[in-house]
């Protein structure tokens, strides 16, 4: 008795380390998640350049936010800008520091359609990196892309004619070191 | 009855007294007596804040709660809505009714680990204390009992956040190490003879309980933590700047947030199922149905969370894969309804007071369900979410579902647990004040949200009043009824006539009424039989 009472206790005991465990891990099992499956419109780093163009013409739009406690101003320098699948495009957005002090920016992002976020692909980006800006400093950020000629393919994806890249800009939390 | 027999022996021991008796207690009844005085605290402030929140909502323009732009109000709520559920409805039923019932159902002289059962019961008092400081401290702890980031990282800097949330540590490893003991209990602990497929339905409903607890809660645990350092240690999880996300934290509170509601009503199922079984005066229809929805119940529970989130702007389809799971739930849930019914149609029926919360809950259960299944449509949902129709949903479910199960439960065992006996006039009369206050509370509520009141808000525009004035007048109503209840079980205690063993007949089958009332301080030391 006493004994089938213990070896219960044990693994009762490790279900619920296991779920405090995957827990804890669920941070970056979201990330992973997000990241392979463009769920919420997560965009992809692109592994290679695309081989063949579609004929499929998309329009990409371009919308910038800044948060507030960030005192920068942020917006794309083209309002749109057309490609065809699998051909890369490249788009600017423009930044200045307003205030007295350096500081230090980190951009996150998605596309709407969220689906569409699987097809993005991204070559160069702004966003891979903390953007370092000194007191009173301008700067163009570039971002190189590319959507995924396979974009073709799925029909659920047939409605789709602009997609939406978004981005906004936070203050680097203080004590944070990125990897994203 | 059949195992009498061997039931009620006398029992000479060690039989600590005073203060002793109490603090160190490692006996079932004792600790499942704390438990139900601790509940009875925690629904008495929660109640009071509940008064509270309906005085300042009386009027348009209300200021009784106005101090701090309304931070008071907050702090009100919060606190209004974690303890009824940690302080009142989870020690009342799980420990309070399980500790008592459970061993005492399946013939056991005791739970599994008794000393273990004392630290989970001491834990809930630092855990109070520490909630009691989050309202005080400061300007107090105004998240919702929800506290999403970034109102909860960011958003509310003090210290009565933090208080807040370790409280709810304490109260989280309380339930969990009471789980632990509930599941090895039952599993190990069973007299003789009783399988599985003959426990009692109660005892089933602690068990899947148990088990929600212990997957469930430790998510929470993770989650608190995650955001504790978020707070004080410049950690991200949370915080897009650092390359967190605060849904996480959304869908973390759910998975266990979902669970946890049913953590809440699936002992209250077990009561109803034993007192409708007593006063139908026949066995549960389709018991392993009724157990079987149960387990179902549990599991699909952890597969359902995000219709809490319908609005965050999820992919539509996850809202349509968490529409679909979640009415799946309403299957099992209707199988339990129908059951209950099955069981009353054709009973000898007779309706004292706890048959009266029994019939009161499935009426009223019904019309929680009816309201989820409409909320659980994500379409739907996107204009219902975040207004008092959800308010008046889960109020059907938990202030008058959990509520009367409490009730039922209470004047069902009072006898049993006390030895006295509770006049049924009495008792009826409380049920009616209590049936008529809380539908007057809560039944306006659907009309406000569907004609758009947002929850969480002090203040309303005027076209609202009337309906918030009649609620207001049910909450004092429902207030006053409680005062009465205080006094039917100083009454009972007082000059309630002695109990005998079995005071609810043939129905009454469970191993508790075969013992004498109140049972003797230890019982099942040699386990009973069952044939
Ligand atoms: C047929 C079964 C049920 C269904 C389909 C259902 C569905 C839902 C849905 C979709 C919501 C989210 C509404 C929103 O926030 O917009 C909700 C909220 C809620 N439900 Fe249920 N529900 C059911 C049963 C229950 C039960 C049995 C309980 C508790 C005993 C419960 C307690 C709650 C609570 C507390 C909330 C609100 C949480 C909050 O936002 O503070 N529900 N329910
Ligand atoms: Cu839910």
């Amino acid at each position: 008795m006493k004994e089938k009472r213990r070896s219960t206790l044990i693994i009762l005991l490790s279900l619920a380390f296991g779920m405090l465990a995957l827990t804890f891990a669920s941070s970056a099992l979201f990330r992973l998640f997000c990241e392979k499956t463009g769920h919420g419109g997560t965009t992809q780093v692109a592994r290679k350049m695309p081989t063949r163009v579609e004929d499929r013409v998309i329009t990409v739009r371009f919308n910038a936010d800044t948060q507030r406690n960030l005192p920068w101003e942020f917006k794309p320098l083209q309002k749109q800008i057309t490609v065809k699948a699998g051909e890369v495009g490249l788009a600017y957005y423009h930044g200045i520091n307003k205030s007295q002090t350096p500081t230090v920016g980190m951009a996150t992002y998605n596309v709407t359609p969220h689906k569409a976020g699987i097809y993005f692909n991204k070559v160069e980006c702004f966003c891979f990196l903390e953007q370092h800006l000194e007191a009173g400093q301008e700067t163009d950020f570039p971002v190189q892309f590319f959507i995924d000629p396979a974009i073709v393919e799925d029909p659920t994806m047939d409605e789709v004619d602009t997609i939406t890249l978004s981005y906004t800009f936070f203050p680097l939390a203080k004590g944070t070191n990125l990897k994203w | 009855m059949a195992y009498a027999a061997t039931a009620d022996h006398v029992h000479i021991d060690d039989h600590p007294s005073g203060w002793r008796r109490w603090v160190l207690s490692t006996n079932h009844k004792d600790i499942g007596t704390m438990y139900i005085l601790f509940g009875a605290f925690g629904a008495l402030f929660g109640s009071v804040l509940s008064l509270l929140i309906r005085l300042q909502l009386a009027h348009p323009g209300g200021t009784l709660l106005a101090g701090g732009e309304f931070q008071i109000y907050n702090v009100v709520i919060t606190a209004h809505g974690l303890l009824m559920i940690f302080f009142f409805v989870m020690p009342v039923l799980i420990g309070g009714f399980g500790n008592w019932f459970v061993p005492l159902m399946i013939g056991a002289p005791d739970m599994a680990f008794p000393r273990l059962n004392n630290i989970s019961f001491w834990l809930l008092i630092p855990s109070l204390i520490l909630l009691t400081l989050s309202i005080v401290v400061g300007s107090g702890a105004g998240t919702g009992w929800t506290f999403y980031p970034p109102l909860s990282s960011v958003g509310q800097p003090g210290a009565a956040v933090d208080f807040m949330l370790v409280s709810l540590h304490l109260a989280g490893a309380s339930s969990i190490l009471g789980a632990i003991n509930f599941i090895t209990t039952i599993f190990n602990m069973r007299a003789p003879g009783m399988t599985m497929h003959k426990v009692p339905l109660f005892v089933w409903g602690i068990l899947v309980t148990a088990f929600l607890l212990l997957l469930a809660v430790p998510v929470l645990a993770g989650a608190i933590t995650m955001l504790l350092t978020d707070r004080g240690f410049g950690t991200t999880f949370f915080e897009p700047a650092g390359g967190g996300d605060p849904l996480l934290f959304q869908h973390l509170f759910w998975f266990f947030g979902h669970p946890e509601v049913y953590i809440m009503i699936l002992p209250a199922f077990g009561v109803i199922s034993q007192v409708v079984s007593t006063f139908a005066r026949k066995p549960v229809f389709g018991y392993l149905g009724m157990a079987y929805a149960m387990v179902s119940i549990g599991v699909i529970g952890f597969v359902v969370w995000a219709h809490h989130m319908f609005a965050v702007g999820l992919d539509v389809n996850v809202n349509a894969y968490f529409t679909a799971a979640t009415l799946i739930i309403a299957v099992p849930t209707g199988i339990k309804i129908f059951s209950w019914i099955a069981t009353m149609w054709g009973g000898s029926l007779t309706f004292e007071t706890p048959m009266l919360y029994a019939v009161g809950f499935i009426i009223l259960f019904v019309i929680g369900g009816v309201t989820g299944v409409t909320l659980a449509n994500g379409g739907v949902d996107i204009s219902l979410h975040d207004t008092y129709f959800v308010v008046a949903h889960f109020h059907y479910v938990l202030s008058m579902g959990a509520l009367f199960g409490i009730f039922a439960g209470f004047y069902y065992w009072f006898p049993k647990m006390t030895g006295k006996m509770i006049p049924n006039w009495m008792g009826n009369i409380h049920f009616w004040i209590t049936f008529i206050g809380v539908n007057v509370i809560f039944f306006p509520m659907h009309f406000l949200g569907l004609a758009g009141m947002p929850r969480r808000i002090p203040d309303y525009p005027e076209a609202f009043s009337g309906w918030n004035y009649i609620a207001s007048i049910g909450a004092l109503m429902t207030f006053a009824g409680a005062i009465y209840f205080a006094f039917i079980v100083f009454y009972g205690f007082k000059w309630g006539k002695k109990a005998p063993a079995n005071p609810w007949g043939e129905g009454a089958t469970t191993l508790e009424w075969t013992l004498s009332s109140p049972p003797p301080f230890h019982t099942f030391e040699t386990q009973p039989h069952i044939p």
